[in-house]
């Protein structure tokens, strides 16, 4: 079983996932931004707030590894792409089904998405 | 100093490849190095630069110049530019080259990654998960190692192209048939369409035998006037293009990589086009690098990658003659000196069995990062027109 355990960098990403929401950081432009981004792809700006999306998006693409929960890359409705662990029969799945955000227990609570 | 009519690479040295074990990177750089510099013609002491390149254990550094107890370098740094290295390093020799800096710059690359009772995999596999803070979440998403990466833009295309991975197997089946008739490739037992099928998953949708191999080992070459060697390769053109991933809507990423940019910059500065080029040497750490190089350089239109390599279009006798050596999938993976090496190889005209018909323009690729990092270099038996 996979244990994931916060540091104070990503306390406030966690805190949000055990509200179910799912945090994101948002830059001066207005582009949406994973929670890893340090800089504001348009202007430069390093000055990123947090900020909660909705949650929903697109499958852009995916891989499995034998044995292994689905890897998918997914593009979330506001715009940032996101490497996201993907609840799915891989038989079903092709580009463009629309995905959702929902959480697992893994030591801390854990964005993962379904189809929705 | 004058200004040399002509930078070329005039020596090439390769160590023992595979699962060389017991030796350091440094040990094994100081024997390319020393090969190279035989090869050339020269002695160590004709040396007055010194470029570096590690792999993935970071184990070499310009501490090799102690090693080699050059007395008396102009030049000498690590250069990192991922699997763009290869092709960084020999344009940043020629351009100290022509710039003055130095006269003859010998560029290596070493890498041990292979351990005694270790599978290949375990050295590119993710370091022991610290699943901590957004790492952790990460981890959580399988998305930590390269494997996985390039799996990801390999559906990509298939996704957006119908794509296939029998399509992807044809590129592997015509690199291990010229690996067949090369004598340094590791893999050289032929293998089929079905065989690649039929070969385990490492990341759906690419089979092991759409991955490269891991090896240990060293590759130098040494950069200087052309008019030093009786066989010089010359270099007619160089280029480099980056594109760290955009990981936002509307990116492109994993379906076009900074091939493209890299590669006009060298066919221009070279004065060819693509229908020029004789043999293309591609970095190819999978099956889909190649697929997607091949696109980006122009050899074919975007998306028809798939169609472009089927009926054994790259393989010995077919129509354009790529990874003449095996490539890093059945030859030996040296990083950019895979292609590199097997260039200076094709330009000289020593490949023997494996040699291509023609030789007169060969395009050589370095691809690094995940498809983010990309070098050019056009390679040439006879001196540039434009240069």
């Amino acid at each position: 079983m996979t244990v994931v355990r916060r540091d104070p960098a990503s306390a406030a990403f966690y805190d949000a996932a055990a509200q179910h929401q799912l945090l994101m950081r948002r830059g001066p432009s207005g582009t949406v931004l994973p929670p890893e981004a340090r800089t504001d792809p348009i202007n430069g700006s390093p000055d990123l707030e947090p900020f909660i999306v909705s949650g929903t998006g697109t499958l852009i693409s995916w891989a499995i590894v034998p044995g292994q929960a689905t890897t998918a890359l997914v593009e979330l409705t506001e715009g940032p792409w996101l490497f996201v662990r993907l609840q799915a029969d891989p038989a079903v799945l092709k580009a463009g089904l629309t995905v959702e955000v929902c959480f697992e227990d893994a030591g801390e609570s854990v964005p993962v998405f379904r189809l929705s | 100093m004058g200004r040399p009519l002509s930078t070329a690479i005039v020596g090439l040295g390769l160590t023992e490849m595979g699962k060389v074990y017991g030796r350091s990177a440094s040990s094994l750089a100081a024997e390319a190095v020393r090969k190279a510099t035989d090869d050339a013609g020269l002695r160590l002491s004709d040396l007055d630069g010194l470029l570096v390149s590690s792999g993935v254990t970071q184990s070499l550094n310009v501490g090799l110049a102690q090693t080699l107890a050059l007395p008396d370098l102009n030049v000498l740094s690590q250069v990192s530019a991922f699997g763009a290295t290869a092709g960084v390093m020999v344009a940043q020799a020629v351009q100290m080259i022509e710039a003055g800096a130095a006269t003859t710059i010998a560029c290596v690359f070493a890498d041990t990654p292979l351990k005694p009772a270790r599978k290949a995999g375990e050295a590119w596999a993710g370091r022991p998960r610290e699943l901590k803070g957004m790492a952790g979440w990460s981890a959580f998403s399988g998305a930590v190692n390269p494997t996985v990466l390039y799996a990801v833009c390999a559906r990509r295309h298939m996704e957006r192209y119908g794509t296939t991975s029998a399509q992807l197997a044809e590129i592997a089946v015509a690199q291990r048939a010229w690996a067949a008739l090369n004598p340094l490739a590791q893999m050289r037992d032929p293998i089929t369409v079905d065989d690649h099928q039929a070969s385990r998953w490492i990341a759906d949708p690419l089979h092991l035998l759409d991955c490269c191999l891991v090896s240990n080992g060293a590759v130098a070459v040494i950069v200087s006037s052309a008019e030093k060697s009786e066989r010089p390769v010359h270099v007619w053109g160089y280029g480099q293009a980056h594109q760290p991933r955009r990981m936002h809507a509307g990116s492109d990423w994993g379906l076009l990589t900074p091939a493209g940019r890299s590669g006009a910059q060298a066919m221009s500065m070279a004065g060819i086009s693509v229908d020029d080029v004789d043999v293309a040497e591609l970095y190819d750490c999978y099956t889909y690098t190649v697929l997607v190089s091949l696109e980006d350089y122009g050899f074919c239109a975007k998306g028809e990658g798939g169609p472009f390599v089927a009926d054994g279009r790259l393989g010995p006798g077919g129509k354009l003659a790529v990874n003449t050596g095996g490539g890093q999938l059945s030859g030996y993976y040296m990083w950019g000196f895979t292609p590199l090496s097997e260039a200076v190889i094709q330009a000289r005209g020593e490949g023997g069995e494996r040699q291509a018909p023609s030789n007169d323009v060969i395009l050589v690729s370095g691809n690094g990062g995940i498809l983010e990092h990309h070098s050019t270099l056009v390679l040439s038996p006879h001196p540039g027109a434009l240069r």
